[in-house]
């Protein structure tokens, strides 16, 4: 198959189930239980009130009608109105997606740092004292519940040692960046590292630990390959076999599995961003389930699920270009 | 269905193996602890309130009881610290921390065997047929797989628990009526209506590595055969392809226990629990009081940890000895 016919039968995959997904969501808010002109209107209002709403919303037409009209405001992307606030919700997603990425791309950046170090050891030498500490490491990264981790992270970092502040941040990265642009000041930038630290700590633990893991298994695999003894055996240097030759090999994999985890790392985000009050899109899904705002709740995780799609079709498109294997299937 | 050298296998990774030892002798612990929980335990897990007059007064904390403690004209401790009464102070409320940390493990472990045993009845059949069958039907329903995975699992069951809401099933307690603990809850919580949601958001994962073997069972030589002496699609799925997927199944099995538990925890963090003895609600509940009685979210928080860490030990001996080729799914 070549490239273009597998991107385009990709991107046909991913409509389709950011339809399904949208579907489901319609669904969902079809059976769940309330009246949602009352919901909006809050409890007081006058039945007049309410039966002008449901005309006005189009509730009063029959549930099909209902759907094709959602589906075509989400098409071109209308998701509608919060039903609490009355703002557009896509202005609401939008202005909390970059907290969300700003926090996704560190926790997945402290992961690496720290993971891929970690497994190589680990890997290279088994069975001795850094091999069990890294393998504990990780069984309790993957055990360790992050809203946990953060309150102990909050407790003992923030608390007790006074190291990372614990309130809600100040500045967002675009500020901070602003800043440095106009002021040639750093501070701002300072300011929002302190506050990322122990968020992207907590949101990348799990993924420290699974790329730990995967990482210390595929090296594991790969050394024990004929090309490695080969390569020595010519008198190659064991840093420059190691590093170069089975940790590229090694790689193709753990980027396969990370593409798969990005809704483990979104769904990550929302438990982190309640944790830490951070001001991204998790913390707002969560205020929308609690008021019941469906339309909010809905465009939250049709755009979740719009942007795990995405990444997948990227991650499986370069595995498929890095992969000549795959390519020729 | 489980063959002989898997069985060797596993006994012989066991025994080479700290590890699994330590994984079962916790969950074992962790189990006992669950069952013998009203007799383990020193207060009533959800009586409020504290008349004692031992340990260190704090003004009262939970706003309703103070309200009811104002009209009644007493004075009451509501938290205390660790004391000889309370070995693990209490929480905001004056709950015994001690005893609802017995009665919390009842609850990570009934929603996650009862939720991975759902799962698997809804996502094995599912995966079976579509890859036994293949073609079409296994397109068809692997696209509605593609669909279920592109929900972040705890997103969708946010948004399920929205419409299905969280009310607990109230099952008589065995150990009280048996007469074993007196004044304890006699009848238990049981977030039903969690356990299923979990199952709905997780199965995917089952039908996933079903299909997978069941492709690769139906072009075995005995399925052939089968077919050709005219044995129904219905008894061959029952009885070569199902027993022979086994394995991998178990595997994926023990990882999503742990998986579940967490889910259950961060659900219940999130105030969507179906009952306040969850460990995840105890440690919301503490997050308040962080500062000034950090043991309130402590304990709940140390439970989740070593109940997903003995299930996470057995699963790592069970892939270590039979399957080295899964990835369950995570948070």
């Amino acid at each position: 198959m070549t490239m273009g016919k597998f991107l385009i039968r990709r991107l046909l995959q991913g409509i389709f189930v950011i339809w399904g997904v949208i579907t489901i969501m319609f669904g969902l808010r079809a059976v769940s239980p309330g009246d949602p002109a009352t919901l909006m209107l809050g409890e007081g209002a006058t039945q007049e009130l309410i039966e002008h709403v449901r005309e006005q919303e189009g509730l009063n037409e029959p549930i099909y009608v209902q759907y094709f009209d959602y589906l075509q405001g989400m098409v071109v992307g209308d998701f509608g109105y919060s039903w609490i606030s009355n703002r557009e919700v896509e202005a609401m997603v939008i202005e909390r997606i970059p907290a969300t990425v700003e926090l996704a791309v560190a926790a997945t950046v402290v992961a690496i740092v720290i993971a891929i170090p970690l497994g190589v050891i680990s890997a290279t030498r088994r069975n001795e004292s850094a091999d069990y500490g890294a393998t504990l490491f990780s069984l309790l990264g993957i055990s360790t519940p992050n809203f946990w981790l953060g309150l102990m992270l909050i407790l003992i970092l923030g608390v007790w040692a006074g190291i990372f502040p614990t309130g809600r941040r100040p500045v967002g990265f675009a500020e901070a960046v602003m800043t440095l642009v106009q002021h040639g000041s750093l501070y701002d930038l300072g300011i929002w590292l302190q506050y990322i630290t122990l968020p992207a700590l907590t949101l990348g633990t799990y993924f420290t630990a699974l790329i730990t893991r995967l990482t210390r298994s595929g090296m594991v695999d790969e050394l024990g390959k004929p090309y490695v003894t080969a390569s020595r055996a010519k008198g190659l240097p064991s840093v420059l076999v190691r590093y170069k030759h089975v940790l590229r090999n090694t790689m193709i994999p753990i980027i396969t599995v990370l593409g798969l985890q990005m809704g483990t790392l979104l769904g990550g985000a929302v438990i982190t961003e309640t944790v830490f009050n951070w001001p991204g899109l998790g913390l707002r899904l969560i205020d929308a389930l609690n008021a019941r705002d469906w339309p909010l709740m809905q465009g939250i995780v049709v755009f979740i699920a719009i942007a795990f799609v995405s990444i997948n079709i990227i991650v499986d498109s370069l595995y498929t270009y890095l992969n000549p294997q795959v390519r020729e299937e | 269905m489980i063959s002989d050298r898997v069985k060797s296998n596993l006994k012989q990774t066991f025994s080479e193996s700290l590890l699994p030892k330590l994984g079962l002798l916790l969950l074992v612990s962790i189990v006992f602890m669950a069952i013998f929980a009203p007799v383990l335990a020193t207060h009533d897990p959800t009586r409020t309130g504290h008349y004692s007059d031992q340990g260190t007064a704090y003004p009262p904390l939970g706003q309703d009881l103070t309200t009811q403690i104002a009209q009644d004209g007493d004075i009451v401790e509501v938290t205390v610290e660790p004391t000889s009464e309370h070995i693990l102070g209490t929480n905001n409320v004056g709950q015994d921390v001690y005893s609802r940390f017995l009665y919390g493990a009842r609850v990570s472990l009934i929603v996650g065997l009862l939720g991975t045993s759902m799962a698997l009845a809804i996502g094995v059949p599912f995966g079976l047929v579509a890859g036994y069958y293949g073609g079409r039907v296994d397109d068809a329903m692997m696209r509605i797989a593609d669909i279920m995975l592109a929900f972040p699992a705890l997103v969708l069951a946010l948004a399920l628990i929205g419409v299905f809401g969280q009310t607990p099933i109230q099952v008589p307690d065995p150990i009280v009526l048996a007469g074993l603990a007196d004044g304890m809850p006699e009848s238990i919580p049981i977030p039903g209506m969690v356990t299923l949601v979990v199952a709905l958001v997780t199965w995917v994962w089952f039908a996933r590595v079903a299909r997978g073997e069941a492709l690769s069972i139906r072009n075995e030589e005995y399925v052939k055969a089968a077919k050709s002496f005219g044995t129904s699609d219905r008894t061959i799925l029952l009885k070569h392809v199902l027993p022979n997927s086994l394995t991998p199944i178990i595997v994926l099995a023990t990882i999503q226990v742990a998986v579940i538990i967490l889910l259950e925890a961060s659900l219940a963090y999130l105030g969507f629990s179906g009952t306040t003895l969850s460990w995840g609600y105890e440690i919301e509940r503490g997050q308040d009081y962080l500062r000034t009685r950090p043991w309130i979210s402590m304990l709940p928080g140390i439970g989740i940890v070593l109940a997903v860490i003995s299930v996470n030990l057995l699963g790592d001996w069970f892939r270590d000895a039979l399957d080295p080729n899964i990835e369950g799914e995570g948070r």
